[in-house]
């Protein structure tokens, strides 16, 4: 039976009218009405043909411009103009982390891509990652010079006092603190410890405003070790998450999202892959991949945890605790779980150490630790100690504190009691803050010392035990700024700077434990060039269970979830903005949710059910414990829980962030069930979402195609049997076009994809797609060459979903070139739909007749334009250009050119090195980041190529190839392993 | 069109204007020929120049028949030397000091007219010698510029040579200073080409515009062949023109600006026959070919430190900018417009095209000029003729149908086009 899918809420609803068809009036109709209102339009025409006639002459009497071409005095012997550079780097922020490639053009990084040498992330990126790169070049943000009380001064004059404070702190017996985000770099702890070495009084306070820390301390109870286990999802059959978003922000979702494709893909070599089952109350980007998903309340799910627990250890013989019935079949999943001893692994994302105790337990009985649980190897994230920060608030709200230091923290922004912080902040005579770029807390601080973007930075970090990775600057500091280490070194006289100190630091630390070079000098280049260093280093949990702890985390998970009210919220962490730390980035607010499709906002999620009992309707605005927050409905939401995401609602952060969304870090509360909603109420007022996809309903055709694994594995046919049919009855007027050399195409693999937008930031990066705003986005009026088409199918209630990444399907016959009045569009010998926008006047007739709707309209022009105030209206902020494309000029139509100009570089490249081109070296934006391989591009002429064997696997289809259009790009059917 | 408005209209009246009008439009076309060669020659007061009340009081100084001035200069009697402060000249001493280098009153070793080489203004021929403006910019920004030192320093032949027999006094040299800070103020000044053809397209425009008028209108002239020819004529010349503008547009062959050294790629790449590619090394794995750095030139500069067109004056250039740490802007010849991406490397390394197809025969051209228009023609036309190196890169072997076809000896030769050279986003991406 066909599966139904729909897409606006309303059309699951009884009383659901489809909407009215706007009368769409004829270009005769049009026409008539202009020539009745304005008789002398054709006179006017000519008056203007006259005019510019004229003008043209006259302009061209004009001489042209004079253009410099200014060399170097002394070129660099590496450096070539023109000539892109690549330099290893890591993306570094608190608990986040990739290693990346910076892309540097004439000396300006304007491109983030995966390391696929570190072994740990697998060469992906996420969206926050890819749009870093924009944040380097935010002149309206970024702190330019150290600032004391507002005011420009001197590093020198700073250094002075601080040092001064610091030493009279110690005389008077103050406290002075550093406040910092998990540090994962070895190197700046070391740092600090010796600055606390010459300041005793200086206490480091590790605090995260996303914290695991729950995780550690579940381990230290329930192992006696203190380490978070690395997360093995490639290795697991069966994967149970508890909230845990592994795929989209959980601790590093890079990594996950790139061992969890692997399991996930399946291909008639390889025809099984891993359950997935997910509980959470609102859908992540994982609850949406997972095979079933069930979605329950916060305090429902802790019930599931501690029964599942109690059934695994009846089966296995352990200690029962009495628990709460949650009303769901543990029992089943129990036995799921132990038939899967050692290929499963059960996660759960809520920071509460006694449900990541039972986690942990559970996780032992099923024999985790040692196969999918990597307990050697551990990750090095996760050290916030809120405890430590609290204490730190009493002693500076007694005024016994002298000096505080931030670094990388937004506690004003983003700690829950946000004005009790701010009140004891205001109790202390000297503050620091050491951000890149405006947050509230440094607006607060007495003194502004900006450290350097990440990309100018140099660094040593070790995600997880035996990875190391470097950082290294891409460009020289642009503004007066001075990395965060520097500062402390320069406190503690040490009397070097930072790179000098990673060096010794690599010296002293980490050439003695390799033995793959002998020499220091060659060790630390290659090392350096690499971005990553793998050394035999381990930080085991011994998997011996302390059982005591369990008992005493069933009763007090008991107590909690006893007070549980009947509506509760859950706050999530989305893959834009974080915490908040990149609400300023206009590529990732512009980016739409990979739920929602919303973009430039938070909401409140609820359920279906809960809107029509209700009364609600997408827009509404809700009140929820004294909050305004607007609403949308959202199919799967667990019945009665309200989700809100973090990180908007940011006061001082720039042009792009400020007063966007609500800041929902201020709906967190330290209740012993912090869940409830104690009130909630509608306020009758209304809000509009500027949204990428509304109409969502794919109209009975089979744009998205799936099946299950039982049936793949009897037909891999499956979900595709159409194909045969389309494919019968191709009957064509046109030639069939003969491809000489390259055939290019891309080919997705709708099992691996995830959805999590990764691609629309690297592509946004890389072809200079602008930001159009809010309003323009309500207008549908996005620029973003690709999107991710995201369509539900079931039950509202708890629907199935599909992400289906959509670019330009290059088609061999493609309608946009057959009717384009001035031949702007047409196919290119490589089989690539090229646009050549000077030739493009406008008419949008392909737009018209493109089926897929990937093709966009300049309306406006959004370079140095007023109205579209984002990066692309600053002169620093137009750095991030790529010079390899052309910026788009107001008027015409742009699209997805397979990126172009890399498959012109890696052509070039082939031809004057004089060999074959290899498969895989040219790669589309796209595909390059994403962390899960989903999207494989390469020569269909090729016959060894990636691309040339996919497109003959049974899965691959092509959407609406019933037109016979013969889209270049594939997909492969999408296969759940559901049972039934 | 012939009798619809039939209005009566005084004879006499048309007799009397309407010749004269015709004359009178003529002589004014004319007049604006003569006035736009007139202020042709006049350009060569820097127009860009704001001038100051006391300049504009003395602008007269470029004619020495001005009767006034010599009075007032008897007036000023013999400055001693402490009446010359660095930067603050009287308006006197710059005048005088400007006579003297234009050669309009001698000097005490007699008569030499400085302007004769150095120019003061641009000219449209190349000079090797250091213009007036670049030696004025060299003074200001040396205390210790000296130029009774440096006209008869034995360090360069060229120098000794071309200054044998001229001595100058201290005072001479003030005042010569004092002209060298006007000449700093003023900037360079610039060679403006003179818009002829704006002229003649107005011109017809205006008797086009007359001509139906008088058609139309005032019926002045009877006959009717007057108004045809000339609106025959002058649609032909618009319409010449409007092609051949809007094919320009944007095109610059035989563009050669003045650039910041006077630097000739006949010397190098001629006479001394430098390969292109020794200093432009970078046009075989970049987008750009590149303008050579300045530790390039230094390479043969810092021994060659006298031209023999030039003498040291242009290769101090070098040498001062890695001094002062200012770069030298270049003026770039070939433009493409942004929408065009074009790789050196491509043509160059991959392409085996020959420098000179694209920039001319530059090894016979003191100053560089861009010889080709750099149109899409004639670039498409390069890509459709030009065979392609197809048998011996490997990068080709995936051009199976291609090979065969050549196998089977279908075809001989395989051109750019036929890989896609003609495709849109080859270039425009």
């Amino acid at each position: 039976m066909e599966k139904k899918y729909w897409q606006s809420i309303e059309e699951t609803r009884a009383d659901y009218k489809p909407p009215a068809e706007e009368k769409e009036s004829s270009m005769i109709e049009i026409l008539a009405n202009e020539a009745n209102e304005k008789s002398s339009s054709r006179r006017d025409f000519l008056k203007w043909c006259g005019i510019s006639f004229f003008s043209a002459t006259v302009i061209s009497a004009c001489e042209n411009p004079v253009k410099k071409a200014i060399p170097y005095l002394h070129q660099p012997e590496t450096l070539v103009p023109g000539k892109a550079h690549w330099y290893a780097s890591s993306f570094v922020d608190g608990n986040r982390f990739c290693s990346v490639l910076v892309k540097s053009r004439d000396g300006r990084p304007i491109k983030i891509e995966g390391n696929d040498l570190c072994k740990f992330t697998g060469g992906g990126t996420n969206a926050i990652t890819q749009a870093s790169v924009l944040s380097l070049y935010d002149d309206g943000a970024r702190y330019k010079y150290p600032m004391k009380n507002g005011e420009k001064t001197s590093w020198e004059r700073a250094d002075q006092e601080i040092k001064d404070t610091l030493r009279e702190a110690e005389e008077n017996g103050k406290k002075c603190y550093l406040v910092t985000p998990t540090l994962l770099s070895q190197s700046t702890v070391e740092l600090i410890n010796n600055l606390q070495v010459k300041y005793p009084s200086l206490e480091l306070i590790t605090w995260d405003a996303l914290d695991y820390n729950s995780i550690r301390k579940a381990h230290q109870q329930s192992f006696a070790t203190a380490a978070i286990p690395d997360y093995r999802f490639d290795k697991a059959d069966l994967i149970v998450s508890f909230s845990a978003d592994f795929l989209g922000t959980w601790l590093s979702p890079v990594s996950f999202a790139h061992r969890y494709a692997q399991t996930r893909r399946v291909s008639e070599e390889k025809p099984h892959m891993s359950r997935h089952i997910h509980f959470e109350a609102g859908m992540s980007v994982t609850g949406s991949n997972a095979d079933e998903r069930i979605a329950v309340k916060p305090s429902t799910e802790l019930d599931i945890i501690m029964e599942l627990y109690n059934e695994m250890a009846a089966i296995t013989g352990n200690q029962v605790i009495s628990s709460p019935s949650a009303g769901y079949d543990t029992k089943a999943l129990a036995e799921e779980i132990l038939a899967n001893k050692g290929k499963t692994l059960v996660v759960c994302g809520h920071d509460n150490l006694q449900a990541q105790i039972l986690i942990n337990a559970i996780n032992h009985m099923a024999e985790a630790y040692g196969n999918t649980l990597d307990n050697r190897k551990t990750l090095n994230m996760g050290h916030g100690d809120k405890e430590a920060f609290a204490q730190m608030i009493k002693e500076m709200e007694t005024g016994n504190t002298e000096l505080v230091m931030f670094y990388k923290t937004n506690p004003v922004y983003n700690h829950p009691e946000a004005e009790h912080f701010k009140a004891a902040l205001a109790n202390v005579p000297l503050s620091i803050s050491f951000a890149t770029a405006k947050d509230e807390t440094a607006n607060m601080c007495t003194y502004i010392l900006p450290d350097n973007h990440y990309l100018e930075s140099w660094g040593e970090f070790m995600p997880v035990w035996g990875t190391h990775t470097f950082m290294q600057p891409a460009m020289h500091p642009i503004f007066n700024t001075r990395q965060f280490q520097s500062s402390l070194l320069a406190w503690a006289e040490m009397n070097t700077d930072y790179h000098t100190y990673i060096k010794q630091y690599a010296e002293r630390v980490l050439f003695p434990k390799q033995n793959e070079y002998t020499d220091y000098q060659q060790f630390w280049v290659n090392s350096l060039q690499a971005g990553v260093l793998e050394i035999d280093e381990i930080m085991a949990i011994n998997p011996v269970l302390q059982r005591q702890a369990i008992s005493d985390a069933v009763v007090q998970l008991k107590r909690q979830t006893a007070q549980a009210a009947e509506v509760q919220f859950s706050v999530t962490e989305n893959v834009k903005v974080s915490d908040g730390a990149y609400a300023n980035n206009p590529w990732l607010q512009e980016l739409p949710d990979p739920i929602t499709k919303i973009s430039w906002d938070n909401f409140a999620a609820v359920s279906p059910r809960f809107a029509q009992e209700n009364n609600l309707y997408d827009g509404d605005i809700i009140r929820i414990n004294g909050m305004d927050i607007p609403m949308i409905i959202q199919p799967g939401q667990a019945y009665n829980t309200i989700s809100v995401a973090l990180g908007y609602g940011r006061e001082n952060a720039g042009k792009a962030g400020e007063n966007v969304g609500v800041n929902a870090f201020r709906l967190i509360n330290d209740k012993p069930f912090s869940w409830n909603v104690e009130n909630w109420e509608k306020t009758g007022k209304k809000y509009e979402f500027a949204r990428s996809q509304t109409h969502h309903s794919m109209e009975g055709r089979h744009i998205v195609r799936e099946s299950i694994l039982e049936k793949y594995q009897t037909n891999p046919k499956a979900g595709n049997e159409i194909r045969d049919y389309h494919l019968k009855h191709m009957v064509t007027l046109y030639p069939e076009k003969e491809y000489k050399g390259h055939h290019w195409a891309l080919m997705v693999d709708l099992n691996a994809c995830n959805g999590c937008s990764t691609c629309v930031i690297a592509c946004q990066a890389e072809n200079n797609t602008p930001v159009v705003g809010k309003q323009e986005v309500k207008n549908r009026r996005i620029m973003h060459w690709m999107r991710i088409d995201r369509y539900y199918t079931g039950d509202i209630d708890n629907p199935g979903v599909v992400h289906q990444p959509l670019m330009c399907q290059h088609c061999d016959h493609a309608p946009c070139e057959n009717v384009c009045p001035v031949a702007a569009t047409n196919h290119s010998h490589e089989g690539i739909n090229q646009m050549a926008y000077n030739r493009c006047v406008g008419t949008k007739y392909c737009i018209n007749n493109c089926p897929y709707k990937v093709r966009r309209f300049n309306w406006f022009r959004y370079a140095m334009n007023e109205r579209f105030n984002f990066n692309m209206n600053s002169e620093l902020g137009r750095m991030v250009l790529n010079p390899d494309v052309t910026v788009r000029e107001r008027g015409v139509v742009e699209k997805c050119s397979f990126c172009i100009q890399r498959i012109q570089d890696g052509k070039l490249k082939a031809k004057n090195e004089r060999r074959k081109l290899k498969d895989g070296e040219i790669s589309p934006a796209c595909a390059q980041a994403c962390p899960s391989n989903a999207l494989v591009f390469g020569d269909l002429n090729d016959p060894h190529s990636r691309v040339a064997k996919l497109i003959k696997d049974p899965r691959n289809y092509h959407l609406l190839e019933e037109l016979h259009i013969l889209p270049t790009v594939g997909y492969l059917t999408k296969i759940r392993n559901k049972k039934g | 069109m012939k009798k619809t408005i039939p209005k009566p209209r005084n004879g006499y009246l048309k007799k009397q204007l309407f010749l004269p009008l015709i004359l009178l439009c003529l002589m004014g076309i004319i007049a604006i020929f003569s006035l736009g060669s007139f202020t042709q020659n006049e350009e060569i007061q820097n127009p860009d120049t704001i001038l100051e009340p006391d300049q504009l009081e003395n602008a007269g100084i470029d004619y020495p028949e001005d009767g006034i001035e010599p009075d007032q200069e008897e007036v000023e009697t013999d400055p001693v030397e402490s009446e010359f402060i660095r930067g603050e000249y009287t308006s006197q001493q710059i005048r005088r000091g400007e006579r003297l280098f234009k050669g309009l009153v001698p000097f005490t070793s007699g008569q030499h007219d400085c302007a004769s080489c150095h120019y003061t203004q641009p000219q449209k021929e190349i000079n090797w010698n250091p213009a007036a403006y670049e030696m004025a910019v060299l003074w200001s920004r040396n205390p210790d510029y000296s130029i009774m030192e440096i006209m008869n320093n034995p360090v360069s032949m060229r120098l000794m040579e071309d200054h044998a027999g001229m001595t100058i006094t201290l005072e001479e040299q003030h005042l010569l200073e004092a002209y060298f800070s006007k000449l700093t103020e003023q900037g360079p000044g610039e060679l403006k080409a003179y818009p002829i053809r704006a002229f003649i397209f107005w011109g017809l425009g205006v008797l086009m515009f007359l001509a139906l008028v008088d058609l139309i209108i005032t019926r002045k002239i009877k006959f009717k062949g007057v108004h045809v020819f000339i609106l025959f004529v002058g649609i032909a010349v618009h319409g010449q023109f409007a092609v051949v503008e809007a094919q320009n547009l944007g095109r610059t062959k035989g563009y050669a600006p003045d650039q910041p050294i006077k630097f000739s790629h006949l010397i190098h790449s001629g006479e001394n026959d430098i390969d292109c590619r020794y200093c432009h090394y970078i046009a075989d794995y970049s987008l750009s070919a590149g303008i050579p750095s300045n530790n390039v030139c230094l390479n043969c500069h810092n021994v060659i430190r006298e031209g023999t067109l030039s003498g040291r004056f242009e290769i101090n250039k070098i040498h001062n900018a890695l001094e002062t740490g200012e770069a030298i802007e270049w003026i770039k010849v070939h433009n493409l417009p942004d929408h065009s991406f074009f790789s050196h490397a491509q043509h160059v390394n991959a392409g085996k095209v020959d420098c000179a197809e694209c920039h001319g025969q530059v090894e016979t051209m003191h100053i560089l000029q861009q010889v080709e228009d750099l149109s899409m023609g004639w670039c498409l036309t390069c890509h459709r003729e030009q065979n392609v190196d197809f048998f011996d890169n490997p990068y080709f072997e995936i051009y199976e149908r291609l090979h065969e076809k050549i196998r089977n000896g279908e075809i001989d030769a395989v051109t750019a086009a036929d890989l896609g050279g003609e495709d849109c986003m080859s270039c425009h991406y």
